[in-house]
């Protein structure tokens, strides 16, 4: 399997330009469940008024390329695509047992009450929801490779100049 | 914990038939007349309740007349798990029961349905009926389900079971810094959802169990298991196990550098709330990620 040459895609969220709308949330919301309920929305936006710096930022799957919550799960309800990048979860497969909720870093998995199961991002299975309402262009879907560099300087190379 | 009584009457209150069928079921083990009991066709006639099912609008009446009548002193033995909980018929617009909030109850009979050897098994011990070959009788054939067992060792709380459990028979409590998996006797109905979804194993349906007890509220077995403080808000979360086994299972299936391992284990550490809802934690987490993946695109361009 070659990696760099898949047309595997990512969401990115880039902070700045981010302005605390949360109609990403609202749209995510929609497209899952049908009605507007934040608290079912597969992405989460937090604002800080009191941080001086990066007062925004975003609770969203990244789709990993190694993800960590296909690896704790024990029933295989959570795959990856190696074709299209998706990090996806089978409801029928899934046991309920919260273990992608607890291992992934993020949190981005949540327990879903009323269906006993683990929900998350799956990408919209094409254009996702959030990328396409999100008015100020803070969400995007790059090309995977493009966004691992993107996220790299975000949040990895950032820190070390720290 | 003898009961006197040789005359019973067996009454159906509403249950799935299946207790009924397990209770006829008795006959063709043994002679019941040989034993001295006697199965009478009216209440009037009858010391001793059989009851089966979970009693619902149109036969609580009955129930509560036929209780009067029977001869003192007033026996009933509570058949399944219907009896003794309502079992799968729990929240339904009709149910009336459990019996024991009728007419009380001496004795439960654990099943959904209890095996006709349990049932007869029952009524010997209590009865203290001669039946031959009694022992024999009561051994459970293999593959048979029985009551759930939890190993407390492999045990890792992380609740599946409980998930699963399509009889609510399986309670998560959080008592204090330990979080409890108990599974209850009176409701479980021998399905082995539970030992089927468990991710480590711990739970087995073990056969062989003596199924009648005094009291309905005693669990099978129970599994207590330590919470985690959460680094940042300092709240008690989730059980000790349950995060080792993630990151046993990542150490398995993933290869990471030291610097993330740690970090990851770190994050483990925070509870949902505060992972969710920390700007720094987040951007914390994300750079776990993002390390990780560039690790991962470098790999790929190699190969």
């Amino acid at each position: 399997m070659v990696r760099s040459q898949s047309d595997a895609k990512a969401i990115v969220y880039e902070p700045q330009l981010c302005t605390g709308c949360r109609y990403c949330e609202v749209a995510c919301a929609v497209w899952h469940c049908g009605r507007i309920d934040v608290a079912q929305s597969r992405i989460r936006i937090l604002f800080d008024e009191e941080r001086m710096t990066e007062r925004y930022s975003a609770v969203n799957c990244q789709h990993c390329d190694d993800p960590i919550c296909c690896a704790v799960c024990p029933s295989e309800a959570l795959q990856k695509d190696e074709k299209t990048g998706w990090v996806t979860q089978n409801s029928s497969k899934c046991v309920g047992c919260e273990m992608c909720v607890v291992a992934c870093p993020l949190s981005v998995p949540f327990f879903d009450a009323a269906l006993k199961v683990a929900v998350k991002c799956d990408f919209c299975f094409g254009v996702p929801e959030c990328v396409k309402h999100c008015s100020s262009g803070a969400l995007r879907v790059y090309a995977r490779e493009e966004a691992v560099r993107f996220n790299e300087r975000l949040y990895v190379s950032a820190k070390e100049e720290q | 914990m003898g009961i006197q009584a040789t005359r019973i009457y067996r009454f159906d209150a509403s249950g799935c038939n299946g207790c009924d069928i397990e209770v006829l079921e008795i006959l063709a083990l043994v002679q019941v007349a040989e034993l001295g009991i006697e199965i009478v066709e009216t209440p009037k006639e009858a010391n001793l309740l059989l009851v089966t099912g979970g009693s619902n609008l149109k036969s609580k009446p009955e129930l509560e007349s036929a209780y009067a009548v029977i001869q003192e002193p007033r026996h009933v033995i509570a058949v399944g798990s219907c009896a003794a909980t309502m079992g799968i018929f729990k929240g339904g617009y009709a149910m009336t029961g459990p019996i024991d909030t009728i007419i009380p109850v001496d004795l439960y009979i654990m099943g959904c349905p209890p095996r006709p050897q349990v049932i007869l098994g029952a009524l010997a011990d209590t009865l203290q009926l001669k039946v031959e070959g009694m022992e024999t009788l009561l051994h459970t054939p293999q593959g048979f389900r029985g009551d759930p067992h939890v190993d407390q060792g492999k045990c890792i709380g992380c609740g599946a079971c409980a998930n699963v459990c399509p009889a609510d028979a399986i309670e998560i409590v959080e008592s204090g810094t330990e979080r409890l998996v108990r599974f209850m006797r009176k409701d479980c109905i021998f399905c082995a959802s539970c030992q089927e979804v468990c991710p480590t194993e711990a739970v087995e349906l073990r056969v062989g169990d003596k199924a009648w007890f005094r009291t309905k509220d005693a669990s099978t077995s129970e599994a207590r298991l330590q919470r985690r403080t959460c680094l940042v808000c300092g709240t008690l979360f989730l059980p000790d196990a349950q995060m080792n086994w993630a990151m046993s299972r990542v150490d398995e299936k993933l290869e990471m550098g030291t610097g993330d391992r740690s970090k990851l284990q770190r994050s483990l550490n925070i509870c949902m709330q505060c992972r969710r809802n920390s700007i720094s934690e987040v951007r914390e987490a994300k750079s776990i990620l993002a390390s990780l993946a560039s690790r991962a695109s470098g790999r790929g361009a190699r190969c």
